[in-house]
């Protein structure tokens, strides 16, 4: 079994009980929280500000050993895993659920490491329907106006939201363009470990801007 | 002696920020109008700018406060509302060291009108856990309430008003989560917060003049309510008034009833608003036309004891 279909699995079993609770969101988000958490060093922060993935997460940490099987299985059980991620959970700063605030947190936590001159990156990972939310841009405006080259965002482009395709209910198109028109770097690359991993050591290395990786779901 | 919320609050922020390093303020373009300007003449480097976008704000100093940093966001209250989820969502459920203190309260943006006026925010603060409320009475009270609330682990809504501040205390030595009693009384007990505090003193002297005695405590801490004091001068008495420059719903009369209907039903008149405010070139005119003054409270009483 590959190291993909692995987690894959995993996902779908712990899931079939809850009535494949954001199953395919979860699915698309595998490898880019692979890719961070592997890449991810000491000094950096992680925001899953997509919450909905929050059992991507878990399997992931499964994967890690940071989980037990029973743990895993405890999923959304009512003193088991939190249905979406909250602060207290290894890697796990904020707690999310609700879309739209990551990319604003981890602003907060770029200036604080600025003003304490710490070095890390913070990664933000958020969902492609969460960019409806307006706040998204405030923070976009906020990041490239501080110019916060340690805060790279990573969008799962998955083209899905939760009732149909993105194009269809708020087109996100030209996507790129619009995060180049608010000032970030963009990376755009297939939504796959190691591109990603490639596109992470790219984007640290651009300075005096955010920059934003858009993985691209390929079916 | 007339003083001002905003200008007590910018200068205290930047003698607190001289003692800790670690206050950071954020702005929402209002800089002028909260004096936070005071703050980034002063700490260029610990003062950040977001532009008008409140949920933005919001959310960036939650990150700050899990960098470890104090980060004080002020904006007008009316408009921090909007970020009310946000507040609740990211600052309230992890219970992050975040200190909101908004300016324009009440209808103390008498121009401005009914969308900048804000009546609901005591409310909408008070429901969500973690959080501390805290409303000082005039201008002294700020340093003394503002000191404490930095000090404080944890999230906290200080809610100001914009200039009208009358003076209540020479040296006010007031502990937050403890109600400040200004006067004893044995008919009647006001129990106020914010501006209402020097009404509500007012409408105390009117009354001794009718042989009515009335206490008057200043509840700068709305949540935790200090109901040991509350219930203890309220045993004393047939009558408690609460007085606000906010809506009778769910603020400092929402309060009061809760714990008195719960552990000491007594009589209770609510003073504060059931409306929208307007516009108002005169910010006393619009104290009268609400009903937020003394010889209304007087009035109200008299309709009672009869």
């Amino acid at each position: 079994m590959s190291e993909v279909l692995e987690p894959k699995t995993k996902l779908q079993s712990m899931l079939r009980p809850v009535n494949n609770f954001h199953l395919e969101s979860s699915e698309t988000c595998l490898e880019i929280l692979s890719a961070i958490l592997e890449e991810k060093r000491e000094d950096d922060v992680v925001i899953l500000s997509k919450g909905h993935s929050a059992p991507a997460f878990y399997v992931i940490l499964h994967g890690m050993g940071l989980l037990s099987d029973e743990e895993l299985y405890s999923f959304a059980d009512i003193d088991g895993l939190p249905s979406h991620v909250i602060r207290g959970l290894p890697f796990i700063e904020v707690s999310s659920g609700s879309l739209g605030q990551g990319l604003s947190v981890g602003n907060g936590i770029a200036m604080a490491k600025r003003i304490d001159g710490e070095k890390g990156y913070v990664y933000v990972i958020l969902g492609d329907g969460e960019l409806d939310e307006g706040q998204v841009w405030e923070a976009a405006m906020t990041a490239s106006h501080h110019g916060l080259d340690r805060v790279i965002a990573i969008v799962d482009r998955n083209y899905f939201q939760l009732t149909g395709g993105t194009e269809e209910i708020l087109s996100k198109e030209p996507l790129a363009d619009k995060w180049r028109a608010f000032g970030w770097e963009v990376i755009e690359v297939p939504n796959r470990r190691e591109e990603l991993r490639k596109a992470l050591e790219t984007a640290r290395g651009i300075r005096g801007r955010p920059k934003v990786i858009i993985a691209r779901w390929e079916v | 002696m007339i003083e001002s919320f905003r200008e007590a609050f910018g200068r205290a922020l930047v003698e607190l920020g001289k003692e800790n390093p670690n206050i950071v303020v954020l702005d929402a373009d209002v800089k002028s109008s909260t004096k936070t300007a005071y703050f980034e003449r002063a700490f260029p480097e610990r003062f950040i700018q977001v532009g008008i976008s409140e949920q933005d704000i919001v959310s960036t100093a939650a990150g700050l406060a899990v960098a470890g940093k104090i980060p004080v966001v002020s904006a007008f209250a009316a408009f921090l509302m909007r970020a009310w989820e946000q507040i609740r969502n990211t600052i309230a459920r992890d219970n992050l060291n975040v200190k909101l203190v908004p300016t324009h309260s009440g209808f103390s943006d008498h121009m401005d009108g009914s969308s900048h006026q804000c009546l609901e925010d005591i409310a909408l603060m008070r429901v969500l856990p973690n959080m501390t409320v805290v409303v000082p009475a005039d201008a002294p009270s700020v340093p003394v309430l503002l000191r404490q609330v930095i000090e404080l682990e944890g999230p906290v809504y200080m809610r100001l008003g914009r200039d009208h501040a009358p003076r209540v205390y020479e040296r006010p030595g007031l502990e937050l989560g403890k109600a400040s009693v200004l006067r004893k009384g044995s008919d009647v007990l006001l129990v106020a917060t914010g501006v209402m505090v020097s009404v509500a003193l007012e409408a105390a002297r009117k009354l001794e003049e009718r042989g009515i005695s009335a206490g008057v405590i200043d509840m700068h801490t709305i949540k935790p309510l200090d109901e040991e004091t509350l219930l203890r001068l309220a045993s004393r008495v047939e009558l408690v008034i609460t007085l606000e420059e906010h809506s009778i719903y769910g603020g400092l009369g929402g309060a009061v009833a809760e714990v008195l209907s719960e552990k000491m039903p007594k009589r209770l008149i609510r003073i504060g608003t059931t409306k929208f405010g307007r516009s108002s070139r005169d910010y006393f005119a619009l104290l009268e036309r609400y009903g937020l003054t003394a010889e209304n409270v007087v009035r109200r009483i008299g309709e009672v004891l009869v």
